[in-house]
């Protein structure tokens, strides 16, 4: 472990708060040009192997509040956020999706990112996809991940086998990949490279001096206060508790007020031969009807296979007995509804909320039943949707009868991809970063994680996030930290 | 800064402990407590403001089923679509069946375990 215990007054040339995608490669850039960097992580540091993916042991400990995390609305969204060294990088799927072309070309003459070619970005993503080891399965996909790959073909839709950032034993199966997170990637590059991180540590506001930022306050583990000193910080704690650390410490503007997800409805589908994976997600995903929608699988442990089942449950529960035969699968949509981060005096956590448009509820509908059909093109024998008053569907006839009963405010939405809360740009009614996530209105306070997103990217945020923050951490040290 | 917490237990353990003994009522007492004092923790867990209103919404619930009859009417609530009301029962069968199925997979649909029973 290469982590240690926060003390409660410390100093940095430069502060960077998280040690996720963003604060990794931030904190990774600037340790390498020789800056004097702190990481300071709220979670603890948790080695890969020690808890089971996807398991209630791992959203104790890897998770903010036990994974139970929501954004209120009609209907409220749950979403998760890792909270532990390396951060989203340690708990999520691993899938790699470079961001489209042409949406950063649409984000760059939206939001006037300047400075900004999307070539660049996607050398940068070269660099990225070296060092975590991105690739493909060498071996066997896992029975789920075949299901979707086959009903895709069999219906003639776009698919394909997403890359991961995994290591695999020469010619080993899916189930063999070892995640290559931040915790093996990007941290202990920054550590050799000078910078300490420190674990345990929750950073409560920082102090602002008109347009500087000088210190932050802390709580450690224990519950003592304590401070820390810098020149310069990085804000890196996700979409959520970024711009509610900045709301916290009087920062202005537009922060916090256009979080952006792709919301997902679920099903589970059972198939007449076992094929449940525990520990695992498929790594095929469909994207005929992309960047709108897009299809893929769930992790399915018998417990989360219960979850899948419960809005139904007076009709479905009968199924739980079943769940090895049994997988859960999702349809996610870029949404055009935005939703906020609100952080309000003597309370801890923000206050999240989601609002839904009327075009993404219809996009959820036909997603599921899309889902749905596709699933029994792959052999399911029945399909059990997650919402309120869902019939069990066995037959294509079925699948108009679900439709038809489905509402958004029925059912069971989740996300896990969080952005936009600090859009980047010169746009400062839209806003809260400049070009190169400087926070406006300040000298030396710096946003460099999903939160600049200017939208939802429609793919697994990650590959974006990493970028950017390489990009912006690389304009910092080329010019000395401007403005501080 | 925190406001100072107090645990959930009290407020929701009676309501959860109900839930899964009309949800599932094979599971074994033993369990039962296991899994209530499982979704006490989680809510204890919660987001501040999350909690807070959890623990709102739960201390209704709560001064419900001290009254007689009072399970009936904490069940027609449950069947109201009220926003955020009805997402509580929600939130307490979400932990618990996760918790149930994940630590004993051999569960029947009504609690029982089925590793015993064959």
């Amino acid at each position: 472990m290469i982590a240690h215990a926060a003390t409660s007054s410390m100093e940095a040339d430069v502060l960077v708060i998280g040690s996720g995608a963003g604060g990794a490669t931030t904190a990774t850039v600037l340790a390498e040009a020789g800056l004097d960097v702190l990481v300071v992580e709220e979670g603890n540091w948790v080695e890969q192997g020690a808890v089971v993916p996807f398991s209630l042991d791992q959203m104790d400990q890897q998770y903010r509040a036990g994974g139970v995390t929501v954004a209120l609305g009609m209907p409220s969204i749950a979403y998760t956020e890792g909270r532990c060294a390396g951060g989203g990088t340690e708990v999520n799927s691993g899938l790699y999706w470079r961001p489209p072309g042409e949406l950063l070309e649409r984000w760059r003459r939206d939001f006037k990112i300047r400075d900004f070619e999307p070539d660049d970005l996607l050398s940068i993503a070269d660099e990225v996809e070296t060092a975590i080891d991105v690739q493909l399965v060498p071996g066997g996909y896992s029975a789920p991940s075949e299901m979707l790959r086959d009903g895709a073909a069999a219906l003639g839709w776009q698919h394909a086998e997403v890359p991961r950032w995994m290591t695999y034993p020469k010619g080993a199966d899916a189930a063999k990949g070892e995640r290559q997170s931040m915790t093996r990637t990007y941290l202990p590059r920054a550590v050799n490279a000078g910078a300490r991180l420190v674990t345990g540590c929750r950073v409560d506001r920082l102090v602002l001096d008109g347009a500087k930022a000088t210190a932050a306050l802390t709580t450690l583990a224990d519950g003592t206060p304590g401070r820390i000193t810098f020149r310069h910080v990085f804000v890196c704690a996700g979409a959520i508790q970024s711009p509610a650390l900045l709301q916290r410490s009087g920062v202005h503007g537009h922060i916090g007020r256009t979080l952006a997800v792709h919301p997902t409805v679920k099903l589970a589908a059972r198939f007449a031969d076992e094929l449940n994976v525990p520990d695992d997600v498929p790594v095929h995903q469909v994207k005929e009807f992309a960047p709108h929608l897009s299809f893929g699988g769930s992790a399915s442990n018998p417990g989360l296979v219960a979850l899948s089942l419960l809005d139904q449950w007076s009709t479905f529960r009968q199924q739980v007995t079943d769940w090895k035969r049994m997988s859960v699968y999702y349809a996610a949509i870029t949404s055009e509804g935005r939703g906020r981060v609100m952080s309000f005096p003597r309370m801890k956590d923000p206050v999240v909320t989601y609002r839904l448009t009327h075009r993404d509820r219809e996009l959820l509908r036909s997603g599921l039943a899309r889902l749905t059909l596709l699933m029994l093109e792959a052999g399911a024998q029945e399909v059990f949707p997650s919402f309120k008053g869902a019939p069990a569907v066995r037959t294509r006839r079925d699948v108009a009868t679900m439709q038809q009963a489905f509402r958004a405010s029925k059912a069971t939405v989740m996300t896990v991809h969080l952005c936009s809360t600090v859009p980047m740009g010169e746009v400062t009614e839209r806003c809260g970063a400049d070009s190169f996530g400087l926070v406006h209105g300040l000298r030396n306070v710096h946003v460099n994680d999903a939160s600049l997103l200017p939208t939802a990217p429609g793919v697994n945020p990650q590959a974006s996030v990493m970028a950017f923050a390489i990009r912006n951490a690389r304009h910092f040290v080329s010019t000395g930290g401007s403005r501080a | 800064m925190a406001v100072r917490q107090f645990s959930a237990a009290p407020v929701v353990g009676t309501f959860a402990e109900r839930l899964l003994i009309a949800d599932l009522p094979d599971l074994q007492p033993q369990r039962r407590r296991e899994v209530v004092a499982f979704i006490a923790h989680r809510v204890d867990s919660l987001p501040s403001f999350t909690r807070f209103g959890v623990l709102a919404i739960g201390s209704v619930f709560h001064l419900l089923l001290a009254v007689p009859g009072g399970w009936g009417v904490a069940k027609a609530l449950m069947r109201l679509p009220l926003p955020f009301v009805s997402e509580y029962p929600r939130l307490m069968r979400s932990l618990g069946f996760a918790y149930v199925w994940e630590h004993w997979p051999s569960t029947s649909p009504t609690g029982a375990d089925l590793e015993v029973s064959a």
